[in-house]
């Protein structure tokens, strides 16, 4: 009877132990969540390699369990999922996944037709209207710069300046910055057909011309020291991005670009997918505070959109004919690489099958990278 | 000649290592002094002596540990502070406080010299080299019982004070950059200064830049002004420099099709600015002459036995293992 009773009161304690026992609603909500994004990547193919790890991560961050001390959790100083989540909370994955995005990227678009930088510029408009909003719903004057960076429509940039302005905003900031550069294809193509004539949609440009080695070298060296120069506090990101770059343009670095552009990039993505995903337990991350981050990281892209848009309208008053840009490439100046530049090629080609936008595009979409990483250094510099 | 290449690099290299390591210990400083410690701070023997804070200035780590202490100029290996204790590393922005109770057998932290009341005393810390002076400080005569003599923010030096007052309209410090921390608040400032041993002399409880822009700029369009300046301005100069940088190109590319073909100027400036699709179609259509359309098949249709000649390393009964037979 004695050893019965012995058993029945350890499985009674294991059973306070099971997910099922300290399940709140608040898990239920999040798992859900974890399971649409999952869904949203594998059904409509929507950021896959983001989706997938941030939306399993979810569901391992809100398995509920009986906080005993087990370092189970990712707040749980020494579990394994916080130690994988110091790369984030110390800001040092974005960096490398910059690393991995010089190195495979081509700017001959951009340094072929240099002007299209401007539109990387515009786009960031969406940063700072979103600030402002922020401002206004009495957010901190970090935290708004936090939450605008979303605008930026890049996951590293956004999680790099929250984990420094806004440490217990990060989990909603990335998630929204990366809900939304998944939702580029249904957010940008409205948008781009409001503020746009048909006669625009079908501007054709001119083909960029071919760029010699010397400039591909050329490029990430000055980017480098213009844009450091200006904006120290971009540093870790920019030069991490155009570092990645030179690696590659170089020609006597291919081992190097391949590991930083493959393995590398592709080992920072999971863990920092993964984790990112897991931090957001229910207990840290339902709050109003994160429904009102989602609200301006949706009108953050917005505004980033008509702003790229709107831009190379006004932009096209000073253009020559023959010289004109199609406004259906300002979407990509708001980063998002390369989702909102297929974005252009998609509508372009929808209103004229022979006009490819793509390598246009890329332009401002590379821009994009660019202006948004300057965008969270000054944010950086002025309010750290 | 190669080999005087190699130890030339090496030698340079040791000579930035080095140079490296008496640049971290130049970040530290004399950060806080109290000669007359009446009512103050106790050390671990529950006693009261003098004490001198040293803060590191510097964004990494720092070993004191080597370094030296003196109050005299002529002796300035007067107080070697004991290697091999990790308690000598300070952390970045952070300090260590050294008992003046020329008692040093009671610990790395307690130096083999004292200060008078009655009189000035010079402080000075030489590298682990006991040649270079890192910093130095005349505390005046006259000071007071439990009032320390400290720098008016933290690591600060007479470069940056100028700085700070000629930058920030908002800095209330004054334009001494060493003051008494007496317990009194200011002219035109809101805190007291308090006497404070091993923590920050200005005691940070908001962030002063966040304040300021919640304070003059509370609707952001002031940020948003400022920051899309930036970053039109960054990209502007990245634009202006690749106009630049194509247009050199161009004009070199064009020069070389006059010199390699013989082209005239026009023909030239038509060659150089053609787009990259010509180039991909003509390399796209070379690979299909080269490498996907040819007419010699390398595999051959017959109807001949192919002979191969047996060989026991290549025959199936060796390579399968047998079951056991009943």
């Amino acid at each position: 009877m004695n050893f019965l009773s012995f058993l029945i009161e350890n499985l009674e304690t294991f059973l306070t132990y099971t997910g099922f026992a300290n399940v709140t609603p608040g898990h239920i909500v999040m798992i859900l969540v974890g399971l649409f994004f999952i869904y949203l990547a594998i059904a409509h193919e929507f950021e896959p390699m983001l989706l997938i790890p941030i939306g399993f991560g979810i569901l391992i961050g809100n398995i509920p369990f009986k906080d005993a001390g087990l370092q189970l959790g990712i707040y749980e100083e020494g579990s394994v999922l916080n130690i994988l989540y110091q790369g984030v909370t110390q800001g040092w994955y974005p960096p490398l996944i910059f690393l991995g995005i010089g190195a495979m990227t081509d700017f001959s678009a951009l340094i072929s037709n240099p002007k299209l930088m401007l539109i990387g510029a515009a786009a960031q408009f969406g940063i700072f209207g979103a600030y402002i909003l922020a401002m206004w719903m009495d957010f901190e004057p970090n935290q708004a710069a936090a939450i605008g960076i979303i605008g930026g429509a890049d996951g590293p940039t956004a999680i790099f300046l929250s984990s420094k302005l806004a440490p217990n905003l990060m989990g909603a900031i990335a998630i929204s910055a990366y809900s939304y550069m998944a939702l580029v294809p249904v957010i940008q193509p409205p948008l781009m057909r409001l503020f746009t004539t048909k006669k625009e949609r079908v501007i054709r440009m001119k083909s960029p011309r071919a760029v010699s080695q010397t400039e591909k070298i050329i490029f990430p060296i000055a980017g480098l020291l213009l844009t450091c120069f200006l904006v120290p506090s971009g540093l870790p990101l920019l030069g991490m991005l155009f570092f990645g770059n030179l690696l590659k343009e170089s020609g006597v670095t291919r081992r190097l670009a391949e590991t930083a552009r493959g393995p590398l990039i592709d080992t920072i993505t999971i863990v920092l997918g993964i984790t990112v995903g897991a931090s957001t337990q229910a207990t840290q991350f339902l709050t109003w505070d994160s429904t009102k981050i989602f609200g301006l990281g949706a009108l953050s892209f917005i505004m980033a959109t008509a702003a790229g848009v709107v831009f190379v309208k006004f932009f096209n008053l000073f253009l020559k004919e023959g010289n004109k840009i199609n406004p259906l490439i300002g979407n990509a100046g708001v980063s998002a690489v390369p989702d909102s530049a297929r974005i252009s090629q998609i509508i372009g080609l929808e209103y004229d099958p022979t006009n490819y936008l793509l390598m246009h595009a890329m332009g401002p979409n590379v821009a994009g990278v660019i202006g948004s990483a300057v965008a969270a250094g000054i944010l950086l510099g002025f309010l750290s | 000649m190669k080999k005087y290449k190699i130890i030339l690099g090496l030698s340079m290299m040791f000579t930035f290592l080095t140079g490296m390591q008496a640049q971290r210990a130049a970040f530290l400083r004399f950060n806080e002094v109290l000669v007359i410690n009446r009512d103050n701070f106790m050390d671990d023997y529950g006693q009261k002596h003098p004490w001198v804070e040293i803060y590191n200035s510097s964004p990494g780590t720092v070993n004191i540990g080597g370094c030296y202490l003196t109050t005299d100029m002529n002796n300035p290996k007067m107080y070697p502070v004991p290697k091999g204790d990790v308690l000598t590393k300070i952390r970045p922005y952070q300090h260590v406080l050294f008992w003046a109770d020329n008692n040093p057998s009671r610990g790395t932290f307690h130096v083999n010299f004292t200060l008078y009341a009655e009189k000035s005393n010079f402080l000075a810390l030489f590298d682990s080299d006991g040649r270079t002076l890192i910093d130095s400080i005349t505390v005046p005569t006259g000071q007071r019982a439990d009032v320390s003599y400290g720098l008016v923010n933290d690591g600060w030096d007479q470069k940056r004070l100028a700085e700070e007052i000629k930058l920030n309209s908002l800095y209330k410090g004054g334009d001494k950059l060493w003051v008494y921390y007496d317990g009194q608040i200011p002219p035109g400032m809101t805190k007291s200064r308090e006497v404070t041993p091993s923590s920050n002399n200005v005691i940070l409880d908001t962030n002063e830049k966040v304040e300021n822009f919640k304070e003059n700029d509370s609707n952001g369009i002031g940020m948003t002004i400022t920051a899309m300046g930036v970053v039109f301005i960054a990209l502007i100069i990245l634009y202006l420099v690749f106009k630049q940088v194509g247009k050199t190109a161009v004009s070199l590319s064009r020069q070389r099709a006059m010199k390699a073909s013989g082209l005239s100027k026009e023909q030239a400036k038509e060659h150089a600015s053609e787009s990259g699709e010509i180039y991909a179609v003509i390399a796209m259509a070379i690979y299909e002459a080269t490498e996907s359309v040819h007419d010699d098949e390398n595999t051959v249709l017959t109807i001949k036995n192919v002979a191969r000649n047996y060989s026991p390393w290549s025959s199936k009964i060796y390579s399968l293992r047998e079951l056991p037979k009943k």
